[in-house]
């Protein structure tokens, strides 16, 4: 099971960092979200946080994708040591998303208006 | 404590200090946040006789405890100040995710007084705030003067820091002091009527800048999610969010123009033919979006990007939306869409409201084609549809340069000096919206009785379901009004809560939020509390009930549907509604009933 974004949907409501917030802590903060919206001129991108890497990579660059570019840090779903995001603010523990629970029940995807978000089997 | 932050940030510019307040409960309570709070707090620390120009004003940024929430459409913020257009009191609302950054930066209120010496802007990274020196952004354009910002955060952060903050800040309009400057946000939404933009430009602020990491806590978390989800489920089934997302207000140029509601040349007319192509909808979205783009937590996001194929114009822009096209467009008889979007875009980089600007220019159009203004002045013929010399003298406005220094101070200040004060299409010096009263006469009523002068933000057609029957307009009206200022107190969105509509869902949002049992009768006392102290506010400022009128063209001269406004039956039907004298002034039994016993501006 995946949870399939299609950028070009998202409005940058933030209400996917909302619900998941919401579901983990109960209260509404953004930074301990398992899933972050990165805001553009042009676009919004949902990132969803995937599992912690001890090191930090080098491969940092642009990713051209439908004939947009992309920073590759931003796209990157790995919580890493140099990257701000997916990390408690007071104790900097890694955050990964947890499919809200077995069975998997996406709250990102309930509060997401747009179908931006969609879970597929896979 | 739940929704609410406990702190207020109090700046003092003149002293170049930060201090941290804690924010009184009570009032909390009684006045719930933005709107309502931003108001009773400004009652309380400034003689609203005060130049509202002046240092001794005060600029008040204020969120309200659905803030930052995700309450669905919770994204707005509000500024409340003295109006240097009105001389009334300010409120101006705007989305975006300011008002969300504000409060996970920890602050319920940030209220900004006194003076900087020099241009400065303000820097808000949670307890982190710092007054810096904005010499090198002075003069900028608004976006400009957003990237410049960005680029430094994100050179000294990181790229995520700089997605995450939110800037607002002001054009050269507001730094030259233009008495219809707005504060601008997130690369295009406007704080946009009344003049703030001035306010901030008297006090040498150019920008603020705010970010947090902090947490709003929910009372009954459970609860909350499961109402949000249900309205989210509801909103899918009944296509209002799909309808409202990929239109916004889009659908209603085309609808006002087609009904014969629409402002045209000056409030003239209600009809304007060019406008005829806007009866799609699809017209203006297929030409010129860049994407929607939705204000924290708002699933509808009814706003648009937008960018014109011109090299001049270059970048995106927001809107425009359905009143500046009226204003800026029909009622400056421009019909062009990438004029409207050219117009548009100029006055969100200057950083003026396009309401104001158009009525501002549209008046002087008026004036020059009747005669009474001379080309000698104007320095450029201004005849209806004239679009090089309003671009032109959009920008001499902004810089307050020959003729742009008179319409600077607004249309009423340009009637009146050639004149014809009765050509001017306002109430209480601020320019009417796009509605045409003589459509829909209640939205004459409303204009006229609004605290900050006509105002679109204050105003409910009578169009909707619950809405119709005219022998209840003048009582609706006076709920409606304050059923808004619970709405701009929450701060919720009006344009997706105002009359009819959700109207059961700011008590079940805020109960959820914040604990407090809030009743339906409660709320809509706290309302009427909130619009009698901003109406006291007014009188001690000196207006008084004269200020509640219509220009005459809108009472006398049935130009549109063959009607004509009468103000005149409506106005002592509403004074009693709202239990005022028969000149306007809240009785003291009244202001006993809502708290306000006491108050100086009573008599
Ligand atoms: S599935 Fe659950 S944990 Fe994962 S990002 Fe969505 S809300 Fe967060
Ligand atoms: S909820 Fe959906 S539309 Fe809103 S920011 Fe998240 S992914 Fe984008």
């Amino acid at each position: 099971m995946k949870i399939k974004v299609d950028y070009t949907r998202c409005t940058g409501c933030k209400l996917c960092e909302v619900a998941c917030s919401l579901q983990h802590t109960g209260t509404v903060n953004p930074w301990r979200s398992r899933i972050r919206v990165f805001i553009t001129e042009e676009y919004c991108l949902p990132v969803i946080a995937g599992p912690y890497t001890e090191a930090a990579c080098n491969s940092k660059g642009v990713r051209v994708i439908d004939g947009r570019e992309f920073d590759e840090c931003v796209l990157c779903r790995a919580s890493c040591p140099v990257k701000p995001i997916f990390k408690e603010p007071d104790t900097q523990i890694p955050l990964k998303c947890d499919f809200c629970g077995e069975p998997p029940d996406p709250q990102c995807i309930r509060w997401c208006a747009t179908e931006a978000l969609t879970l597929v089997d896979e | 404590m739940f929704g609410w932050k406990g702190k207020i940030l109090r700046v003092d510019l003149s002293q170049g200090s930060c201090l941290v307040e804690d924010t009184p409960l009570g009032l909390a309570r009684d006045y719930i946040g933005g709107r309502g709070l931003g108001v009773k707090v400004l009652f309380d620390e400034i003689d609203p006789r005060v130049e509202a120009l002046g240092a001794e004003n005060k600029l008040i940024f204020a969120t309200g405890p659905l803030t930052g929430t995700g309450a669905p459409a919770g994204g707005r913020f509000i500024v409340v100040s003295k109006s240097p257009l009105t001389g009334a009191i300010a409120n101006s609302c705007c989305g975006g995710y300011f008002g969300a950054q504000l409060k996970f930066a920890g602050y319920d209120l940030l209220i900004i007084e006194g003076k900087a010496p020099e241009p400065v802007y303000l820097s808000i990274r949670s307890e982190e705030v710092a007054i810096k020196p904005a010499g090198h952004l002075w003069g900028k354009w608004t976006t400009e003067t957003e990237a410049l910002l960005k680029a430094e955060i994100k050179q000294k952060f990181d790229i995520w820091e700089a997605s995450d903050t939110s800037i607002v800040s002001i054009g050269p309009a507001g730094e030259n002091r233009v008495r219809f400057a707005c504060v601008m946000a997130d690369g295009g939404r406007a704080v946009g009527r009344s003049g703030v933009g001035a306010v901030m430009g008297s006090k040498n602020l150019k920008a603020i800048t705010a970010s947090g990491r902090g947490e709003v806590a929910i009372a009954d978390s459970e609860g909350f999610k499961k109402a949000v989800m249900d309205f989210l489920e509801e909103g899918r089934e009944n296509k209002e969010l799909e309808k409202r997302h990929m239109w916004g207000t889009w659908s209603l140029p085309g609808r006002a123009n087609k009904t014969g509601t629409q402002a045209a040349l000056n409030f003239q007319t209600g009809y304007f033919k060019p406008f005829e192509v806007f009866e799609d909808p699809a017209f203006i979205r297929d030409n010129i979006r860049v994407r929607d783009e939705a204000c924290f937590g708002c699933p509808f996001a009814c706003s648009k990007r937008s960018r014109i194929k011109d090299p001049d114009y270059p970048g995106t822009t927001k809107g425009p939306e359905h009143e500046t096209m009226a204003l800026v467009g029909s009622n400056c008889g421009i019909g062009d869409l990438d004029d409207i979007c050219r117009a548009n875009y100029l006055c969100n980089e200057l950083g003026m409201d396009t309401i104001t600007t158009g009525a501002t220019i549209s008046c002087a159009m008026e004036l020059f084609e009747s005669g009474y203004l001379p080309e000698k002045d104007t320095g450029c013929p201004l005849n209806f549809g004239n679009t090089a010399s309003m671009f032109q003298l959009m920008k001499e406005t902004s810089r307050r340069q020959g003729f742009g220094d008179l319409l600077a101070d607004g249309g009423y200040a340009v009637a009146e000096k050639y004149g014809h004060p009765e050509l001017f299409m306002g109430v209480k010096k601020q320019g009417m919206p796009a509605w045409h009263p003589q459509g829909i006469e209640v939205i004459g009523l409303q204009y006229a009785t609004s605290n900050v002068g006509a105002c679109h933000t204050k105003a409910t057609l009578p169009m909707y379901e619950g809405r119709k029957d005219p022998a209840h307009h003048v009582e609706w009206t006076k709920q409606d009004q304050d059923a808004l200022a619970v709405v701009d107190s929450c701060v919720l969105c009006w344009i997706i809560y105002h009359g009819p509509l959700w109207s059961e869902k700011p008590l079940v949002w805020l109960r959820a939020v914040t604990g407090v049992d809030y009743t339906a009768d409660s709320l809509a006392l706290i309302g009427e509390r909130i619009w009698n102290l901003e109406r006291l506010f007014n009188l001690k400022a000196g207006l008084s009930g004269k200020d509640d009128n219509l220009p005459p063209r809108i009472t006398d001269e049935p130009r549109v549907n063959n009607q004509v406004v009468h103000l005149d039956r409506m106005l002592p039907e509403y004074y009693r509604w709202r239990g005022w004298d028969e000149s306007g002034i809240p009785t003291p039994e009244k202001l006993l009933q809502l708290g306000l016993a006491g108050k100086a501006g009573a008599k």
